[in-house]
């Protein structure tokens, strides 16, 4: 009875009850806009929340992480502009609905889907955080590094026409990635003796280059033509599709809830193996995938808050964040004494419950502002491009140098904007860059200690690799996307395939 | 992700010049990884920049070869279809937005590089321009540097003094 009393602590407290819609609320917004990202968010509010108690300020926070992982995915359906990484998928058939005119349906699936999501991560969260925190104790180094690479290689190969552009889309963000000093052994990569290097790339700066001002700069091609006025007839979506889609939702909330519980692996993942998952179990859409299928939304939306509630069991288990979001409320939780690891559901198990409670009261809340603001949230996309497109680069720009009060910043969001304006123009995908700058220093890092506790070897590596039924099953996957990459796939293979299933 | 470069049978102007300049940007990278600490260990600084650039390197090989193997398309040049002079223009005033925004401060430099753009873009006259602009400026202050408190750039403009004898005239 205990737990279920700090469960309900901040749905019976006005004023917590209160900071949770004002957090999901802002969240939603900051979400929304391109180039003000939760993560940063909540660091700024870690700095003006220090003071408060405890419970307010994690009530504040919570929402706007929930409510912002779910923001992100408004503009990536009326402007093709992910306003999170976690909305990168949601933006590739979220956009084409928009654009036939469908927003308001768009959005209100997206929201009720990823509502649905958003419990199970929940749901999950409370029954398994303990087997769930044992699994992952298990893994090996080598482990994280090939979970790194399969998710570039699944975004490389799902969000371009070819998998060599989105290869080396990849392995470009995974170089951006490692300038710096090295965190190892302090060597300089890629430093060309500037100082001002040592630090490395922001990556938020290389994000908004390569989707604010890149994807602003194209919207230029298209100033004469007029801008569809965004139907928003119908926002709460047809119960008929909520019944046919929520199997494919609970499938892509527990793929959340999985890739958000591994350290480091949050929402943006999880979207995107979600989306992944959904093209290969719809067989025959009623529309193509990329044109504005219904299944590509709805996957990459449940799974992104499916992931929220993953991405808690690690931090309140181990002590590990599950994504950047959780990271931050690590130092929170630190700020207001608390300490995050196994001792904390032990010594005190009413901060596991309280927070279990409130992320269920700020889902809540993102249905009832979702399915209610979309109205003039939608006005945005209605207002002339020769308006919207200027204050994108404004926004972009504060946004680039907000992160560190740094110049130096603003000039890295303008090269990738520049660089990431051609790569669209000649057919790269844009996104693996993105994760590849994201899960750089974990695959590096991950890496290095796989090789050096197998003293080198590579021989051993694989031997010990194959001892393990994960690992296993994580090269394996590697290895069969690069296969199908190859001329022995696309001359032998395919067409015999193809006719053993025809027959 | 812009569908409209999704299904590629053409050759695009300039795009071989591109990938050229992927390939060789990926050699120089190699070789700048190579730099870091060699062919020593596995598990050196510098052994997985140099994987990511080799991976960089035979990406950017297979992506140029295909180049060159598809047919030029029809009709189209690259200061109209690539790089139009609409967009070069507006690269051009985000980069003096850029260099103007820390001596000229955020209000002054913002104030100037909407006013050009949305007069630029969306040819109305002078006078709506203005006020969209100020509308917008404000809109902006308001959220980022009042209520995120976001730190931007003052410039020459005294905002702090200005906020504070706002502040005054209240009590």
């Amino acid at each position: 009875m205990d737990s279920l009393s700090f469960f309900a602590m901040s749905w019976l407290s006005p004023e917590l009850l209160g900071l949770t819609a004002l957090g999901t609320f802002l969240g939603i917004y900051v979400g929304a806009i391109p180039g003000l990202s939760v993560t940063m968010a909540v660091s700024i509010l870690i700095s003006f929340t220090f003071s408060w108690d405890v419970n307010n300020a994690l009530c504040l926070m919570i929402g706007v992480y929930m409510g912002g992982v779910y923001g992100g995915s408004r503009t990536a359906i009326l402007l093709n502009i992910p306003g999170a990484p976690s909305a990168i998928a949601t933006a590739l058939d979220g956009f084409p609905l928009a654009r036939k005119g469908l927003a308001g349906e768009a959005i209100g699936l997206s929201t009720v889907m990823s509502v649905i999501g958003g419990f199970v991560g929940i749901i999950v969260l409370a029954l398994a955080a303990p087997s769930i925190s044992e699994f992952a104790i298990t893994f090996q180094p080598r482990d994280y590094m090939m979970l790194g690479i399969l998710g570039i290689l699944l975004v490389g190969s799902l969000s371009g026409n070819s998998l060599a552009k989105g290869i080396f889309a990849g392995a470009l963000g995974l170089l951006i990635g490692t300038v710096g000093l090295d965190p190892m052994t302090v060597e300089e990569r890629f430093t060309f003796g500037v100082i001002e290097l040592w630090d490395g790339i922001n990556p938020i700066a290389v994000m908004i280059g390569m989707f604010g001002i890149s994807e602003a700069l194209h919207q230029l091609h298209h100033m004469d033509k007029a801008v569809i006025k965004q139907k928003i007839s119908r926002i709460i979506p047809k119960w008929v599709d909520i019944k046919k889609y929520l199997p494919l939702s609970l499938q892509t909330s527990f793929i959340g809830v999985i890739i958000g519980a591994l350290p480091g692996t949050g929402g943006d993942i999880a979207a995107l193996m979600a989306y992944d998952h959904a093209k290969r179990v719809t067989k025959n859409p009623d529309v193509p995938f990329g044109e504005g299928a219904k299944e590509g939304l709805i996957a990459p939306e449940s799974a992104n808050n499916a992931a929220v509630g993953g991405a808690y069991i690690p931090m309140l288990t181990l002590g590990i964040p599950g994504d950047a979001v959780t990271a931050v409320f690590i130092g929170a939780l630190f700020i207001h004494g608390l300490n995050p690891g196994p001792l904390l559901m032990i010594e005190q198990p009413h901060m596991f419950w309280f927070t279990v409670g409130n992320l269920a009261l700020a889902n809540i809340f993102v249905l009832i502002f979702g399915l209610t603001g979309i109205r003039m949230f939608s006005k945005i996309v209605e207002c002339p491009k020769g308006i919207l497109i200027p204050l994108i680069f404004l926004l972009s720009i504060v946004g680039a140098y907000a992160i560190n009060n740094a110049i130096t910043d603003i000039w890295w969001m303008l090269a990738f904007g520049v660089f990431g304006y051609f790569m669209r123009l000649y057919g790269f995908p844009v996104g693996p860059v993105i994760l590849g700058v994201i899960l750089s220093s974990l695959t590096d890092e991950n890496w290095r200690r796989a090789i050096l506790t197998e003293r080198g070897s590579v021989t051993d590596l694989f031997i010990h690799l194959f001892s393990s039924p994960l690992s296993t099953v994580l090269f394996m996957s590697i290895a069969l996307i690069l296969f199908t990459q190859t001329p022995v796939w696309s001359k032998w293979m395919k067409p015999k395939l193809a006719r053993r299933f025809s027959n | 992700m812009s569908s409209q470069f999704s299904s590629q049978k053409t050759r695009k102007p300039g795009e071989r010049t591109f990938g050229l300049l992927l390939v060789l940007g990926s050699v120089y990278l190699f070789f700048q990884a190579y730099s870091i600490a060699g062919f020593s260990e596995l598990s050196s600084a510098g052994a997985f920049p140099m994987a990511t650039s080799a991976a960089m390197v035979l990406a950017s090989c297979i992506i140029f070869v295909n180049t060159l193997k598809l047919p030029a398309a029809k009709g189209e040049r690259f200061a109209h279809n690539c790089l139009p002079p609409m967009v070069a223009i507006i690269m051009a005033l985000i980069l003096v937005y850029a260099v103007i925004l820390e001596s000229l401060g955020f209000i002054l430099s913002s104030f100037l590089f909407l006013f050009i753009t949305i007069q630029f873009l969306y040819r109305r006259s002078v006078l709506t321009t203005l006020s969209i602009t100020l509308l917008s400026l404000m809109v902006v202050y308001v959220i980022f540097r009042l209520a995120f408190q976001v730190v931007l750039p003052e410039g020459i403009v005294p905002e702090r003094e200005i906020i504070a004898s706002i502040k005054a005239l209240w009590r």
